[in-house]
């Protein structure tokens, strides 16, 4: 993984990647806008049995069947208030897709690979592990999430 | 055409194309190795499949070939332009050869030696240096057009090889404009043209004629097989399968609007657009069918082989091969089949000496029969072997300890065959290298029913095995019924549902509890019940309630529905303290293999046609879903899996069937288990009759009830049909009533009742000695005492001749006197055989078991006929019938057997041990028959 990124940092150094930005417990996130098929306003979501808590459940999304996962339950943090209904979006993962539920989504963000980070090693360790690593903005920092692995739950089982 | 051959010339084709392509490449890269083994495979597959198909010629032309490009891989020749032009006049001839097969479905005579004789001086290295040689001093003497053609040809190994695309073509494209007779008739002259080929005794000329049919070829190819069938490849088909489906599924949405609107102007179209969606449904579902042969392709080997490995003569026959499936379907079926096939010769058959010895032929026949039947596929693997040793698999399931001898002893030859389907049981008293690995029979099982196909057994010692398997045709679109548990819903396949139970409070169905484990009495068995929300972890209905609709507010249609849905529940549950199981439920019986079990659920709504989409690779490890599909209306939904509710809820297939065949069995012991109809007459108590006895159900209109000579009567289906009613009470003159009809040959009689209640199957226990008449006596049927009606009494009453010897023809010719010694333990059926027989003119003797029986017998007394039931406590009716057949006076004494349980293995069992026949407890009429038919077979042979 590390090697990758170093590789990926010289790459792109000079250039910029484009992120879309959400919110998960006044934290802000990205993820690569190429990654993502979809923003969600909240859909009719239904729940499955005996799956872990995370997984909020499956939704109909044009004729595809998406998993949905509350990703404040996959890093740890509360569930969200009643009420608040959050935002959604959809990433193919191994050809799978996949709605990942979260707060807010806000807007899609140049980011220069020279504001880029690694993850500091006295991070949560589920942020860590599911973190890609840190830009710094002006005003606050971007956790990039990593789709792979906060959906690989094979590894996981494996591990 | 054979299927083989135009799969051949199909392969063939595309690959002599890909060929030139390839070759063509390969001149301008003639470092390619990869490039250059591809061609080499290729050439390698051409020749392997012409040597398999046994078209020598083919072959031969492709082996030069190969050869060449064997040399060439192998460096020890460099790739010129010279030598690719003679690869591809060998491809050429070998497309030559492949049109006239195609036409005539033979190889055309001819002699390609020339050709083959340069490529082989070509691969020895000759021709490279004189690339022009082979040509040039055969144009003379080839005829001018084709002259015209090796000028053309001749000079392009020589100029820039790049050309080689140009001139391979042009010549092909001149002989059309010069032969315009060769589109008329392509195919005459592609036959032709090989025949001159011995004649031509120069290099060119066969050149020349690989090229005409080329081009003639061009123009034949319009209507080859080639060019009617095309590869396509799986995933395309599989993704328009998936498109397909979602326009299925956007239909049912649609047309599941236009049903709630009234004349909409759409519902025309609509309607349109229904049939052409369920058509182009139907097509695709076409392209994924498949004959169930191209699982089987592998068996003849695989037969051979073992017949050759074992020395046993072994014949396989298949039939119904071209019987098409869901490509699906048959990879997942593939290797179960291979499996039982081989299972079947190797396990199955008896070695060649065995079979002799017991008088069967030498070569053992293993049969693989498919046919359609009703939306399933059904194949069958029928042996003539030895059978399945019951006592072996005894000993094997002690050894394991899968079963206690108690319950061994317990269960019918059936139930213990079914052990095969167990993990680890193999009855093969050595491991061979053929089977017997202990991957067995239990694999099989559950590789069908993953696909919602079930497999059963029948098997005969000494004769041979069956085994049957069941599939759906397809399992992309399913029938399921959709079911709700608390706010959710969910699919169950159609396939494993049996029947729909609603069981509340005051129906006769209730739940009933032991020890918390819900139960549901259904005619007369336990059926193990599984609550779905607790199944599911589902949260209670109170919490439910009160959590309201925080998670779902998205969906307030649905919303509503349910909060409706959980208050009407509430009222009833409340008195229910756990609140698990309302008073109301429903209960869907479903059935995997033998056993069934009932799942409770709060809703069932109508069955829809889903298409199973597999589940997110996070939740595959959860057992008890095969997948999810959007319904109708867009909500996801997950499919339940029977079969992993039965496995999470503890009951493998075979263990159920044992324990279930166990109780059924004890009940046997008990007392007969049959069916009675119970109805009120008279009084209030409620009353039953056998129902075997009874003819039909009517409900007549009292105003119709007309008197004749004393008697009321009813017109019935042409004929006067007396009425008799139990208290003699006069009838009411209006409305209409229930009446048992009872027949026998053309007469019949009308027992007027007050209320048809219900069909039991009980067993009894008859209280006897009543007093009553028209009553055989009491017994207790759903925990009420119940009187049991002689129906000859009845019968007596409407003809006082019913059964006085007179008009019967069965008393005159079969009966007359004739003694009859009934062995049954159940007093109820000697209670009501007794009555039947002698009215019929017989003179009974009842005795309740066998030992008493064969004391009769010791005491000297005679018998013309013995009717005996199987299933009693001591000595079997089968150890009953060996012990007669032992016993010099009973010995030719016909033997009938009477049993509730008929099944086609206990009837050939009776056969063997010597009964003469065997009836139905239940069926009047055929044991009169049968007495009949019997004592006039005595009689005629005596």
């Amino acid at each position: 993984m590390s090697d990758e990124q170093e590789i990926s940092n010289v790459n792109s150094n000079s250039q910029t990647d484009e992120y879309i930005t959400f919110v998960i417990a006044g934290q802000l996130f990205g993820v690569p806008v190429l990654k993502v098929q979809d923003v969600l306003s909240p859909q009719r979501v239904t729940p499955i049995p005996l799956a872990p808590p995370e997984i909020a459940g499956s939704l109909n999304l044009r004729g595809r069947i998406v998993t949905a996962i509350d990703v404040r339950l996959r890093l740890g943090l509360n569930g969200r208030d009643e009420g608040d209904e959050g935002m959604s979006i959809v990433v193919e993962h191994d050809s799978e897709l996949y709605s990942l539920m979260v707060d807010s989504v806000g807007e899609v963000l140049q980011l220069k690979a020279s504001h880029f980070e690694r993850n500091p090693p006295t991070l949560d360790q589920k942020f860590r592990e599911y973190s890609d690593g840190i830009y710094r903005l002006d005003d606050k920092l971007l956790v990039v999430l990593d789709v792979t692995r906060l959906l690989d739950y094979g590894r996981e089982v494996a591990a | 055409m054979d299927d083989l051959l135009s799969e051949f010339l199909t392969e063939t084709s595309e690959g002599l194309s890909t060929l030139d392509v390839e070759l063509v490449k390969l001149e301008q890269n003639p470092n390619d190795a990869d490039l250059l083994g591809n061609i080499f495979r290729l050439m390698h597959t051409i020749k392997g499949t012409c040597g398999f198909l046994g078209l020598p010629r083919l072959e031969s032309v492709a082996h030069a070939g190969e050869n060449i490009l064997g040399k060439v891989r192998d460096g020890e020749l460099v790739v010129t332009g010279p030598i690719v032009s003679l690869i591809l006049e060998c491809l050429d001839q070998i497309r030559e050869i492949l049109n006239v097969l195609e036409a005539t479905e033979a190889e055309p005579d001819g002699d390609d030696s020339e050709l083959i004789s340069r490529l082989n001086a070509a691969a020895e290295g000759k021709l490279a240096d004189a690339p022009a040689e082979a040509a040039a001093p055969a144009a003379p003497e080839a005829p001018a057009a084709e002259t015209e053609e090796e000028v053309e040809f001749v000079p392009t190994p020589a100029s820039e090889t790049g050309n080689m695309n140009v001139a391979a073509e042009e010549p092909q494209a001149e002989a059309v404009a010069e032969e315009p007779a060769a589109e008329a008739a392509p195919e005459p002259v592609a036959e032709a043209a090989p025949a001159p080929e011995p004649e031509a005794p120069a290099a060119p000329a066969p050149a020349a004629a690989a090229k005409k049919p080329a081009a003639n070829q061009e123009v034949a190819k319009e209507s080859s097989v080639a060019n009617q069938s095309i590869r396509v490849n799986v995933d395309l088909l599989e993704n328009l399968m998936t498109m397909v489906s979602e326009l299925v599924l956007t239909r049912n949405q649609t047309l599941q609007i236009l049903r709630g609107q009234k004349d909409s102007e759409f519902a025309a179209p609509l309607q349109r657009l229904n049939h052409v969606v369920s058509e182009l449904q139907e097509g695709v579902m076409k392209t994924r069918m498949q004959p169930i042969g191209n699982a089987w392709a592998k068996l003849p080997r695989i037969i051979r082989d073992l017949s050759l490995e074992l020395d046993k003569k072994i014949d396989l026959v298949m039939k119904g091969a071209e019987t098409e499936l869901d490509r699906q379907v048959l990879e997942l079926i593939k290797d179960p089949l291979t499996h039982m096939v081989r299972n079947s010769a190797d396990h199955g058959l008896e070695m060649p000496a065995d079979r002799i010895k017991v008088g069967k032929p030498e070569t053992g026949k293993v049969l693989l029969n498919a046919y359609h039947e009703g939306g399933h596929i059904i194949i069958e693997i029928v042996d003539d072997g030895k059978g399945l040793a019951s006592a072996k698999i005894k000993e094997k399931v002690l050894s394991n300890g899968l079963a206690t001898e108690a319950e061994l002893e317990s269960m019918s030859e059936q139930q213990i065959q079914q052990f095969i389907f167990k993990a680890g049981f193999s009855t093969a008293a050595a491991v061979t290298s053929v089977s017997g690995r202990g991957v067995g029979m239990d694999v099989v099982r559950t590789n069908i029913e993953k696909i919602g196909g079930t497999v059963e057994l029948k098997s005969v010692e000494g004769k041979g095995t069956t085994f049957t398997i069941k599939i759906p045709l397809t399992l992309a679109i399913v029938s399921a019924l959709i079911v709700a548990s608390g706010r959710e819903r969910f699919a169950i396949p159609q396939l494993s549902v049996v029947e729909l139970v609603r069981a509340s409070g005051n129906s006769e169905h209730s739940i009933e509890r032991i020890n918390d484990t819900p139960v549901l009495r259904l005619r007369n068995r336990l059926l193990p019940l599984v609550n779905l929300r607790e199944l599911l972890k589902l949260p209670p209905q109170e919490i439910e309630a009160e959590k309201g609709s925080a998670p779902e507010k998205a969906s307030d249609e649905a919303e509503t529905v349910e909060s409706e849905e959980t208050a009407v529940a509430e009222t009833p549950s409340s008195s229910d303290s756990s609140g698990m199981i309302k008073n109301d439920n429903f209960i869907v019986v479903a059935q995997v293999g033998t056993y069934s079990f009932g799942i409770i659920v709060d809703r069932v709504f109508d069955t829809e046609e889903i298409v199973v989409k597999p589940v997110a690779p996070i939740l595959r490890d959860i057992q008890l879903f095969s997948g999810n599909t959007i319904l109708g209306d867009g909500a996801v939904v997950m499919i339940l899996d029977p079969n992993g509710i039965a496995a999470a809820t503890g009951e493998i297939a075979v263990s159920g069937a044992a324990a279930e065949g166990a109780a059924e069995r004890h009940a046997g012991d008990n007392a007969e288990t049959v069916a009675m109809l119970v109805f009120r007459a008279a009084d209030s108590a409620p009353k039953a009759v056998p129902l075997g006895l009874v003819a039909r159900l009517e409900e007549i209109d009292l105003a119709s009830v007309e008197n004749s000579g004393g008697q009321r009567v009813v017109q019935y289906r042409g004929a006067l049909m007396p009425l008799v009613q139990m208290d003699g009470k006069e009838l009411k003159t209006e409305g209409r009533q229930p009446v048992l009809v009872f027949s026998d040959r053309d007469r019949t009689m009308g027992l007027v009742v007050d209320e048809i209640v219900d069909i039991v199957e009980d067993r009894m226990n008859i209280e006897l000695g009543t007093e009553k008449q028209g009553c055989i006596g009491s017994a207790i049927i759903d925990d009420k005492a119940t009187d049991i009606i002689d129906a000859s009494f009845y019968l007596q009453q409407a003809f006082s001749d019913w059964f006085a010897g007179g008009d019967r023809g069965d008393a005159e010719d079969g009966a007359g006197g004739s003694k009859i010694l009934v062995v049954d333990d159940s007093p109820f059926f000697r209670n009501l055989l007794a009555p039947l027989l002698s009215v019929a003119g017989y003179e009974v003797t009842t005795v309740e078991s066998a030992a008493e029986a064969l004391e009769l017998c010791e005491a000297g007394k005679a018998f013309d006929v013995i009717v005996s039931d199987i299933e009693m406590p001591g000595m079997s009716g089968f150890e009953f019938a060996e012990a007669i057949k032992n016993n010099t006076r009973w010995a030719n004494v016909p033997l009938v057997a009477l049993s509730s349980f008929a099944s086609p293995n206990d009837l050939a069992r009776g056969r063997e041990v010597g009964f003469t026949d065997y009836v139905s407890k239940n069926d009047r009429d055929a044991l009169l028959h049968t007495l009949k038919d019997t004592l006039a077979e005595v009689r005629g042979a005596a």
